[in-house]
């Protein structure tokens, strides 16, 4: 069963770089405190920065009219979400704490009480857009990502969802900064400062699009990162020191910042985007990792059915 | 599918420990310990018995135990076959995020989740996942891991859970209190809402038994989403992944002969759980049983579905189903269960169906069924 990739939304203000470019048509990202304007007022209220940029990245995905009003209806069973943050409810968890110790209980609010539990993304973006598939919240660090994009591939392939929807977000808030940069061995002093944003990808199993590019297997490397020989490899989306094949690379933690759990949700939107972009006609490899969390790689494939390559063994092991 | 690895800590002890103790109908209800009750509104908790201060990182200490007792009784070793950890939690490490600012604690980002406290175990796993999936993250990960081992994904699977308190969830539970909770009291007229418990577990997957016996077959779980609201339970969510779980099992409802509820022991989650279980497997002649464990061990947050799974297993090997420690006077709704109250009910049981669900709407719903 072939996976595709039909839609992809990116949301990452404070940049116009091309690549982040979803053709969405709705124009720049807009900030965690304006997505207002994108998402329709309601109901955002004590929504944290990441989930905000979350169902913004959802909503450029999906191809939804700007603030428009939002449907009422029964939650759709056969679409799951799955998410991936490390650090999208840190603030609120910090926060709360000091509040408790500063001001008492009474003055911890209420309405944080879902943004406690790490699952709220996740959880956020099902409400919102009405998603009642399996949902799942993936905080795996450096690989989450991808770890997210292959636990979608998993629900799909086992029938669970006709349709999943993978996001990743990060904030860029004082506490998370300091949570990020606290790393421990071989990792401390490593990456740059987070950068706030959040990308989607919508996955289909082999649907009426059948021109969309084709997501194959995600990949574990237990060893250092690298893809030789990966079939027809025109580009890879990954870190510039790792990937070891003689193409162009596209690294955009070097382009725009560390985008930490949301990383791999955008490579594969960043891959999609370039894959489906006549006239290239070549494959594109994710990867994403660190020594620490380990590495995990994608390619994505050109959907047209003229050109379909054999799915197993295009990607090659470490 | 199979279930031939199974650990477990709870406050009441290992897998074994805590089932004698629930068969006995104790608790482990104490103090809260490390936070300070009087300013959370929260006097209780069912923590891990331990003589001395706070320990950081215990979440994953626990964890680690539990993998290391698992992968030993499996008989699997990642070495030499394709095993993934799948691993599920409610609150990651974020007390040491929060003990990072209250005490000066030292916090490693990448020690919020899991890859290094199960790789210590078993360096030689080849992928270990952080599913923070709330209340009902184990069963999330027990779905995962039969789709895994079924695309060929794996051999074998870990999944795990694990959880310590957080100063951030205590507030909550505190702020939505009346008066402190004495005790969780699932399905209880008289119930006064949630209380934290620690604990960690790992069962291992696969499809096959490499030594022994295996000790439970795992038909089916089932995943869905309420798309409801944040914290308040949708019967309708639920009620979807009750039927899907008998759908994906290939069984009836009047095959089920055991319940583990989730029951958290709070108003809305009861009364939504006892309705539905009464809706989707209807008592006849004393069956299906229904029992559940949080009055006794607490609400073990992400480890809460696989202690009600190694639970679940022990009552199909034993033909024994605890009491629901907290009960004496059971709500409106559960009138119609078969609910085990007081004292221990022996049965004959082939298949046992085991609920979680979370923040979020998060659902998961399991079919064990007894091992030949």
């Amino acid at each position: 069963m072939a996976i595709r990739v039909t839609a992809w939304g990116i949301h990452v203000p404070n940049t116009r770089i091309e690549e982040l470019d979803d053709d969405s048509g709705l124009g720049p990202a807009c900030q965690p405190e304006r997505v207002g304007e994108l998402l329709g007022r309601k109901g955002l209220l004590a929504k944290e920065p990441a989930t905000r940029l979350a169902l913004c990245a959802v909503h450029r995905a999906l191809r939804l009219p700007p603030a428009g009003p939002r449907r009422e209806r029964p939650p759709d069973p056969r679409t799951a979400v799955v998410a991936s943050s490390n650090l999208g409810n840190v603030a609120t968890v910090q926060r709360t704490v000091q509040t408790l110790r500063t001001q008492g209980l009474r003055s911890v609010s209420a309405l944080d009480a879902p943004n406690v539990s790490s699952n709220v993304l996740a959880s956020s973006v099902a409400i919102w857009f009405g998603l009642g598939g399996p949902n799942l919240m993936v905080c795996s660090g450096e690989t989450s990502g991808l770890d997210a994009v292959a636990l979608a591939s998993t629900l799909l392939r086992a029938g669970r969802a006709d349709r999943a929807i993978v996001v990743g977000a990060e904030p860029d808030d004082d506490i998370a900064q300091a949570v990020r940069a606290q790393r421990s061995g071989v990792m401390s002093g490593m990456g740059g400062p987070l950068r706030a944003g959040a990308a989607a990808v919508v996955l289909e199993r082999e649907s009426a699009v059948s021109t969309a590019p084709i997501l194959g297997r995600v990949q574990t490397r237990t060893a250092r990162a690298c893809l030789p020989d990966a079939t027809n490899v025109g580009l890879v989306v990954g870190p510039a020191d790792q990937a070891k094949l003689p193409v162009p690379v596209i690294d955009l933690v070097w382009r725009i910042g560390d985008l930490y759990g949301a990383l791999g949700v955008l490579q594969v939107a960043v891959a999609a985007k370039l894959v489906a972009a006549a006239p290239f006609d070549r494959c594109v490899a994710v990867l994403c990792g660190n020594p620490g969390d380990g590495w995990r790689s994608v390619v994505l494939h050109p959907g047209r059915a003229d050109r379909q390559p054999a799915l197993s063994g295009t990607v090659a092991a470490a | 599918m199979f279930i031939v690895g199974s650990a477990v800590r709870t406050c009441l002890g290992d897998g074994e420990a805590t089932f004698t103790a629930l068969l006995r109908g104790a608790s482990g209800i104490g103090p809260l310990r490390y936070f300070d009750a009087g300013r959370l509104n929260v006097k209780y908790g069912y923590h891990i018995p331990n003589d001395g201060a706070e320990v950081s990182f215990s979440a994953s200490q626990w964890l680690a135990a539990c993998v290391y007792e698992a992968l030993a009784q499996s008989g699997v070793d990642p070495k030499h076959e394709r095993v993934t950890a799948l691993v599920g939690t409610g609150l990651r490490e974020l007390r040491a995020v929060e003990r990072s600012t209250t005490e000066c604690l030292p916090l490693y980002v990448e020690r919020l989740h899991f890859a290094s406290a199960v790789r210590q175990i078993a360096p030689d796993m080849a992928d270990v996942i952080t599913l923070s999936n709330a209340c009902s993250a184990g069963g999330h990960a027990l779905a995962l891991a039969h789709d895994l081992i079924e695309q060929g994904e794996a051999d074998a699977v870990v999944v795990a859970a694990t959880d310590a308190m957080t100063e951030s969830m205590l507030a909550m539970i505190g702020r939505f209190a009346e008066a402190p909770t004495a005790q969780i009291r699932p399905f209880d007229r008289h119930r006064a809402g949630v209380l934290l418990g620690e604990g960690a577990a790992a069962v291992v997957l696969s499809a096959e038994v490499r030594s022994g016996h295996p000790l439970a077959r795992v038909l089916s779980t089932a995943l869905s989403c309420d798309a409801y609201h944040e914290t308040v339970p949708s019967a309708e969510g639920i009620w979807r992944a009750m039927q899907e779980a008998l759908a994906r099992g290939q069984r009836h409802a009047s095959d089920v002969d055991l319940v583990v509820a989730h029951a958290t022991g709070t108003a809305l989650n009861d009364a939504t759980e006892a309705s539905l279980i009464g809706r989707a497997f209807p008592a006849r002649q004393g069956r299906p049983l229904v029992t559940a464990i949080k009055g006794a061990v607490g609400h073990t947050s992400g480890s809460a579905a696989l202690h009600s799974v190694d639970v679940g297993i022990r009552c199909l090997t034993t033909g024994l189903v605890p009491p629901i420690v907290g009960l004496s006077c059971p709500l409106d709704e559960g009138q119609a269960l078969n609910l085990v109250i007081g004292k221990p009910s022996r049965a004959s049981m082939q298949l046992a169906c085991v609920n979680a669900f979370g923040f979020g709407g998060v659902n998961a719903v399991t079919l064990l069924e007894k091992a030949a």
